[in-house]
Order: C-alpha cells, then structure tokens, then sequence
C-alpha cells in the first residue's frame, strides 16, 4: 500500500519535472504571428484593431500597420500600444479613453495575457455597461485576433488586480475572445463568424 | 471448503433481502425466479465468470452426458439439447448455433461454461426468458417483472430527499407503518441499488423490504412527515421522490405544493395581490452604483446611481404590495458599496430571484432602449461547478452530530443558476419591450461581477441610455420609472409562474 502511494508520488513528480520544459516550447512555437511585410526600413506587420462600431453597439475590425517585434510578448506589447493610440476612421469611435498608457504586459506559461493599464483607463471612463463592454473587448480581441496561439487576456490597472473598470465587467479573472461584439466588415476579410444579428 | 464459504456468504446476503453490491468478482450469482432466489456459484477462469454444469443440471433440472471420445457435452432439457465441445466457443441448441465470449472448459472432471451460456443457449433449450444483469449480478428466469429502482439521498439543512429512479417505469405506492415506509412496487423483485446514507437524522436505515419488491425506509428522530411526488424521468424511467421533512411550521407554507390545484388562469397580475409562493418568495433588487461611484452620468447631469435607485424603490413598492414577497434593495440610501458584497447580500438573504439595476451610455447619443443581460460562463467554470456539486462536505452540528453541506465556489455560484436566469432574462426582455422599448441588443450575456457569486437566478437590467438626450429626461421622470417597474413586476410575474406551472 506504501509502495503504491509511493509509486504514485514518484510518478506524479516526474511528470511534472517533465512538463517544465514544454512552456519554452511552446514560447518557441508562438514566434510566428502574422508575417511581416516588406517594409525595409521600420519593419511593419499588419494587424487587425478595434473601433466602436458607427451604431455604437458593436466593434469593427480595421486593419492598421503596427510594428514587428521580436518575439510574442513583444509583438502583444506593440498590438495594445497601438491600439491604445489609435485614432479611428472618421465613421468609428473610439472605445479607450485617450491617454491610457500600457504599464507592463506578461504571458504566462499557459498562454494568459497579463495586461497592466495605468489608472487613466478607470478614472477617464464614461461609465455604462455597453462602454465597458467595448473597452474592455477592444484590448482582449485586439491580442486574441492577432497573436492566435495567446489563450486569454487578464487586464490590471495600475499593477493590481481589479474588480472591474467601471463597475459591471468581472476583470477578476482572464477573458477569452469576444466574437459576439465584434461587426463583420467586407474590408478586413478573415477576421471572425458574423455576429447573430439581433434585429 | 471456498465454495462452502462463499455459499454461505449469498445464504446471508439472500436473508437480508439485499443485493448487495458490488461484489467481488467470482463470487456468485443469484437466480430470482417464481420460487425465490438461490445462489449460483461462480468460478473464475482466465478472467471470465464461467458456472458449473452440474449445478445448472440440479438449479434447471437438465442433465448432462459426456462424450470423452468426441471431447464434448450434451444438455438435455425436456425437448432440446445443447451441445457443447471443450475449447469451441460456438455451441448448438437442437442444430441452431449460439457463439459464447469463450469455450467451455472441462476441469477435474467437470465441465464449466461461461455465464453467458445461460442466457444465450440454455435460455432456448429450456424454453425460459433468462435475464442476466451483470452489474447487480442476478439472473432472472422466467417472466419477471424485476425493474431497475437506483436510490440517491440528498441531505438538506431541513430535509432529506430520496430518489428513486425506477427502470422501466413501475407502478409504485407508500404505506406508512410506525417510524417506517414502505415504498411498494408492482414487481415481481427488484434489481436495487442502494447507496450510503449521508449523516443526517430524518433517515436511519434504506434496505430491501421483506416482500422483495419494496424499499424499507426507516425514519430517525426528526423525521415528521413526508411529502411524496412522481414523475417520468425520461423514456422509460420513472422516478419516485420522497421528501421527509422535519415537525415545522414551514411545512404548512409548502403544503400547497403537494397536492397542486388548478392551473392558474390567465392572471392580470396588476389587479389583485397574489399570495406567497414556494418558488419566488424572496427578492433582492441591486440599485447601480452608488456613492463614490456614480456610474454613467447624462448630458443634463443625470446621475445612474440616483435614477437606480429611484427605480429599485418604486419596485420594492409594487411588488411587496401587489405580490406580497420579500423584497430587500441592497442599498437604500446613496452609499458606495462593492459588488461582491451585493451579491452576497442576495446569498444572505436567500433571495430567490436577483436583479440588478442599471442605466447605460454609449459612444453613440442615438443610441437607446433597455437591455438585460446575464451572466457568460466559461466552460472551466461550468466544470469547476460540477466538482464543486460533487464535493458535499460535512460540518459538525449544533447539538452534536454532523451535517452534510454542499460548499459552493463563490466564483461559480451563479453557473447552477444559468438556465432559470437565461429565462428569467427573457421575461424580463418580454415585458420591457412592451412597456419602454429596448435598444438593438435586447438580451445579451456578458461577464458581469455583480452577478458571479449570486446564488440564485439572476440578472442585470439596463433601463435605457443616459447618453440619449431624450432618453435622459424619461430616465429621470416618474412616469418612465414607473413603467420601468411595472414591467420588472410583470417579468417577475412570468418568471414565478415559470417555477411553479
């Protein structure tokens, strides 16, 4: 019976000694986002950004030029930095306050995106569930879109964990790709599903 | 010397009326038939439960002849044989062939068959229904009505329930005797599985009756009385619930419920006061917001925590006087207050039924209507919740003794919730958009704090948009207020009814 459960433990551990190396594997594998173009002298790649939609219900999809970085947190770093700057075309909104700086992103072994936004995105909010919504959708697909292999993205504000942004969405714990909120466009193609329309 | 022993072993189990399970492979099996039940031993070779065919000549009364040149048996029934060759798997009963899962065997002058044998080829030489239920090891012969009964008991803070769930479905009736039921079912003999009871007191004893085709429960001592319900569980099956409830006065709020009336008629909920009911009895309404937290503010000024709870107040008005429940706001007054500690408000006030209330902005000023949403739940979550459901947990009791509780994750409390709030979100949708109109997208789900740790059916109402101008006026107006609850009320209505058909 000893011998079993010692076995076991033995077993367990192993296992577990195996698995540590498999994350820098997969970090390995995670190196190739979308393909750089051409661009000699700043190398850019493109990458699919999020604008309030003209109804102000939903996020549209654009294509922007980021820049290439080396390595997948680098390149999640450069896609929120983006999208935190953008300016949207004349007929989309913006869904982030402006003037919200990126404070620290980090991947975990597991493929969550740790996302830390300094306090301008809370303090410079509108309120209202459907801004939070989008705000908070905007840097989640905006990751999850454009680097496939990240899993989930967790947002913290000011190097802290959070409640929520402005007091309806659960920021407690990663969130995953939010295809319902996003409009299909004929302009950036491969983007996601149509949206079930609720008209 | 080990047959005598595990002889002995079904002799006591076959006294208490049981089939216990499981037992240990090889042991026996017990024939139930007209005549009552018998043992049949077992015997293990090469892992397969293979019987004696001698013991199936005296339990059928067939005999058997060997043939030691052509190395094969013949078993004669009244007007058939069967018969057998050592190492074929393929046997024939009068000329037709029957494959086995392996040969017979022939081992110290006896010959062994595998227990498939006899409902795959003695059952047609004798001309008799065998049955063999492997998991309860029993092999019925002849036409008996032996269903299925699988018991469970959940042990609540203020009862026990039993379940029967009975395949196929069987008539079934409850004689009470003194500290005792007998649950009794038109059957010949029950292939019954009875779990371990949980430590509670309502319940000291779950076994076989004497007549076979019953359940025996045998009460404890703060057993009272019981309520007792039918249903079909789903093709086939049937399931018998037993309630066992403790000498209280809550009994007679919920006796109603066991002996249910008419349907309701078509009731217009606003004309008369309706009474309590057993399945929304408490409300917990979630004014936005509030204190520091203003939430979304309109062109005009218009502040959400203040029209939220303007709403929340009418609300609670209408529905206490009109309905009758409980109705509790998680704040009554401008205060900032964390969403964790609402929905826990909810959970300590065993609400039934948690609204949130809100009021919304958008980057778009055209843009208004009302919205309801509920809760998205992950499917880790989902998973979560199911170990969580497995987990009962047990505490000790005031008083002595212990009592089993099931522990619930705060994170995934809302997750059991999710179809009853999926509904209740639709009624809400319902009568809002009858009275205020509702923006494009009508019913959503979405990741919302405030509705995580609810431990009820739950939902957030966004009442329309502080950003439209228009909108904003009607928001902070009397008349829309009051639309905004009658339609809540009206929801809660349609959603009452929807627990209690």
């Amino acid at each position: 019976m000893v011998a079993v459960g010692l076995a076991y433990l033995l077993m367990s551990g192993l296992s577990k000694l195996l698995q540590t190396p498999t994350p820098d594997a997969t970090q390995g594998e995670t190196t190739a986002p979308t393909p750089p173009a051409a661009t000699p002298a700043v190398p850019k790649i493109k990458a699919t950004l999020f604008f309030a939609s003209e109804d102000g219900l939903r996020l549209t999809p654009v294509e922007r030029e980021v820049p290439l970085a080396d390595g997948p947190v680098a390149q999640a770093r450069a896609i929120v930095e983006s999208q935190l700057a953008a300016e949207p075309p004349a007929s989309l909104a913006r869904t982030i306050p402006a003037g919200v700086t990126l404070r620290g992103l980090f991947v975990s072994q597991s493929n969550e995106v740790f996302v830390d936004l300094d306090p301008a995105i809370k303090t410079g909010h509108a309120g209202g569930s459907l801004q939070e919504l989008l705000t908070v959708y905007t840097i989640v697909n905006a990751l999850l879109t454009n680097l496939p292999t990240l899993q989930q993205v967790q947002i913290l504000i000011d190097g802290r964990e959070a409640d929520t942004l402005a007091g309806h969405v659960d920021l407690r714990r990663p969130l995953r790709k939010n295809e319902g909120l996003i409009q299909s466009t004929n302009a950036t193609p491969p983007v996601t599903l149509p949206p079930p329309s609720p008209q | 010397m080990r047959r005598v022993g595990l002889a002995g072993l079904v002799v006591v189990i076959v006294a208490l009326g049981l089939v216990v399970r499981p037992v240990a492979q090889g042991t026996s099996l017990t024939i139930l038939s007209r005549e009552g039940r018998k043992p049949l031993a077992v015997t293990s070779i090469n892992n397969q439960d293979y019987v004696a065919v001698d013991d199936i000549n005296t339990l059928f009364g067939t005999s058997s002849r060997e043939d030691r040149q052509a190395g094969g048996l013949t078993i004669a029934a009244r007007a058939r044989s069967v018969v057998l060759s050592e190492n074929q798997n393929i046997v024939s009963v009068s000329g037709r062939l029957v494959s086995l899962p392996a040969p017979p065997v022939r081992r110290d002058n006896r010959w062994f068959v595998p227990v498939d044998f006899l409902p795959r080829a003695l059952s047609l030489a004798v001309e008799t229904r065998i049955d063999l239920r492997r998991p309860a090891r029993l092999l019925i012969v002849g036409d008996l009505r032996v269903p299925r009964v699988v018991a469970r008991v959940d042990a609540g803070p203020s009862n026990v329930t039993v379940t029967f769930e009975v395949t196929p479905n069987t008539e079934s009736r409850v004689v009470s005797q003194q500290g005792r039921l007998l649950l009794q079912f038109e059957a010949d003999a029950l292939d019954l599985a009875i779990p371990a009871l949980p430590p509670q007191t309502f319940l000291s004893g779950l076994t076989s009756g004497e007549t076979g085709a019953s359940v025996l429960l045998t009460m404890g001592p703060r057993y009272a009385t019981h309520r007792l319900s039918n249903s079909q569980a789903d093709a086939g099956s049937g399931r018998v619930t037993i309630d066992l409830l403790p000498a209280a006065t809550e009994l007679t709020a919920a006796a109603p419920a066991a002996t249910p009336g008419p349907p309701q008629p078509d009731t217009r909920p606003m004309l008369a006061p309706q009474g309590p009911s057993t399945g929304v009895r408490t409300v917990v309404l979630d004014p936005g917001h509030g204190g520091d937290e203003l939430g979304a503010q309109g062109a005009k000024g218009t502040l959400e925590k203040d029209i939220t709870l303007s709403v929340a107040k009418r609300l609670r008005t209408l529905i206490e006087s009109r309905l009758g429940l409980k109705v509790y706001l998680t704040r009554d007054d401008d205060r900032t207050m964390s969403l964790d500690d609402r929905s826990a408000f909810a959970n300590s006030h065993q609400a039934d039924v948690f609204l949130s209330i809100h009021a919304n902005s958008a980057v778009r000023p055209a843009l208004k209507g009302a919205e309801v949403y509920y809760l998205t739940v992950e499917r880790a979550d989902a998973e979560a919740r199911k170990r969580a459901d497995d987990d009962a947990t047990v505490l000790p009791a005031l008083g002595g003794g212990s009592r089993t509780i099931n522990l619930i994750l705060w994170e995934t409390a809302q997750a059991r919730y999710l179809e009853q709030s999926s509904a209740l979100a639709g009624f809400v949708e319902r009568a809002l958009s009858t009275r205020v109109g509702m923006s494009p997208r009508a019913v959503q789900q979405a990741p919302f704090r405030v509705l995580v740790g609810a431990n009820m059916p739950a939902a957030l109402v966004e009442i329309g948009y502080l950003s439209n101008v228009d909108q904003e006026t009607q928001l902070g107006s009397a008349e829309y207020q009051d639309l905004v609850a009658q339609a809540l009320m009206d929801a809660l209505v349609k959603f009452r009814e929807f627990l209690e058909p």
